[in-house]
C-alpha cells in the first residue's frame, strides 16, 4: 500500500465520532481504489492478437482511470468533511493524494 | 513446419483477471464499510447539512460498487478466455501433431504439401491426408476465433462501462455542496 494516505496512528487513541467514521472509510476506500489502480496497470496479458491485445489493454487503461477519479472523489469528500465539520472529526485523516 | 499455431499466453490472462477479481472484491468491502459508516451518520434536522452531503457521499458509494462490479465481470471474461485459450493451444498443438505425423506443412492456417523430391505413391498419400489434417487446424482456429469474439464484445462493452463510470466520479466531486 502506497504511504501517500494513511491515518495518523498517534490520533487513533482518541475516541472517534460517526463522522471520524465517515472520513476514515472515505479515506481507506480512496486508498483501496488507488491501490487497485496501480494493481491493474502492474500486470500485462498476452491475448495472442492485436485486436483483442488492443481492447484489453484499453480496458485497463479505463479501469484504472475510472478507479483514479473515485480516489480523487472521495478525497475531495473526506477533505469537505473535515473542512465543514472539524468539531466532529477528532480523527484526521491525513491525505497527501493530489 | 509452422510452431504456434496459436499465439497468446492464457497464462498472463488468468493472472489479470484473477487481479481484476481479488481487487473488486476488496472494493466491495470498502463499499461496505463507508455505507455503514454512512448509515452511523446522524443528521443534522436544522441545517441538513449532513444530508447534502451524505447524498453525494452514499453516491460515491454506489459509483465505487458499480466500478467493482463491471471490475469482478472483466476478470471473470478475462479467466474465461484464459481458459479457452488453453483449450485451443491444446487443440493447436493435436493440430501441429497430425501436419507433422502426415508429412505435411503448416502455411500460417494452410496445411500444405512439402516441397522437394518423393514418390508419386508417397505424394499421393500424403495428399489424401491433406483435408483431415486441415480439419484439425480449422478446429483450433476456430475455436480460438470464437473465443476472442467473445472476449472483444465484453471487453468494449466494459469499457464504456468504465468511462461512464468516471464521468460519474468527475461529476461528484463538481456535484459536492459549497462550503459553509
Amino acid at each position: 500500500m502506497p504511504a501517500k494516505h494513511r491515518l495518523d496512528p498517534a490520533l487513533l487513541d482518541v475516541v472517534p465520532t460517526p463522522l471520524d467514521a465517515v472520513v476514515a472509510a472515505l479515506t481507506r476506500s480512496g486508498v483501496a481504489a488507488l491501490d487497485a489502480s496501480q494493481e491493474l496497470l502492474a500486470h500485462y496479458s498476452d491475448t495472442g492478437d492485436a485486436p483483442t491485445q488492443r481492447a484489453v489493454d484499453t480496458l485497463i487503461e479505463h479501469a484504472a482511470d475510472a478507479l483514479r477519479a473515485i480516489t480523487d472523489s472521495l478525497a475531495d469528500l473526506s477533505s469537505e468533511l473535515q473542512t465543514a465539520h472539524p468539531q466532529d472529526v477528532s480523527v484526521q485523516a491525513i491525505t497527501e493524494h493530489g | 513446419m509452422g510452431k504456434n499455431l496459436i499465439h497468446g499466453d492464457h497464462v498472463s490472462c488468468s493472472r489479470v483477471g484473477g487481479t481484476m477479481r481479488r481487487e473488486s472484491a476488496r472494493l466491495r468491502r470498502h463499499a461496505q464499510w463507508l455505507d455503514e459508516a454512512l448509515g452511523n451518520l446522524p443528521l443534522d434536522p436544522d441545517t441538513d447539512a449532513n444530508g447534502e452531503l451524505s447524498a453525494v457521499i452514499a453516491a460515491s458509494g454506489q459509483a465505487l460498487r458499480a466500478t467493482a462490479k463491471d471490475l469482478d465481470q472483466a476478470g471473470a471474461v478475462l479467466q474465461r478466455y484464459a481458459t479457452e485459450l488453453a483449450e485451443s493451444h491444446e487443440l493447436g498443438r493435436r493440430a501441429e501433431l497430425g501436419v507433422a505425423t502426415a508429412g505435411l506443412l503448416l502455411d500460417r492456417t494452410r496445411v500444405i504439401e512439402p516441397w522437394g523430391p518423393a514418390s508419386a505413391q508417397e505424394a499421393g498419400q500424403r495428399r489424401t491426408k491433406v483435408p483431415e489434417v486441415q480439419a484439425r487446424v480449422d478446429l483450433a482456429t476456430a475455436h480460438v476465433g470464437r473465443s476472442r469474439g467473445r472476449l472483444l464484445r465484453e471487453v468494449l462493452r466494459l469499457t464504456e462501462s468504465f468511462s461512464a463510470h468516471s464521468r460519474d466520479a468527475h461529476s461528484a466531486r463538481r456535484a459536492l455542496p459549497p462550503p459553509r
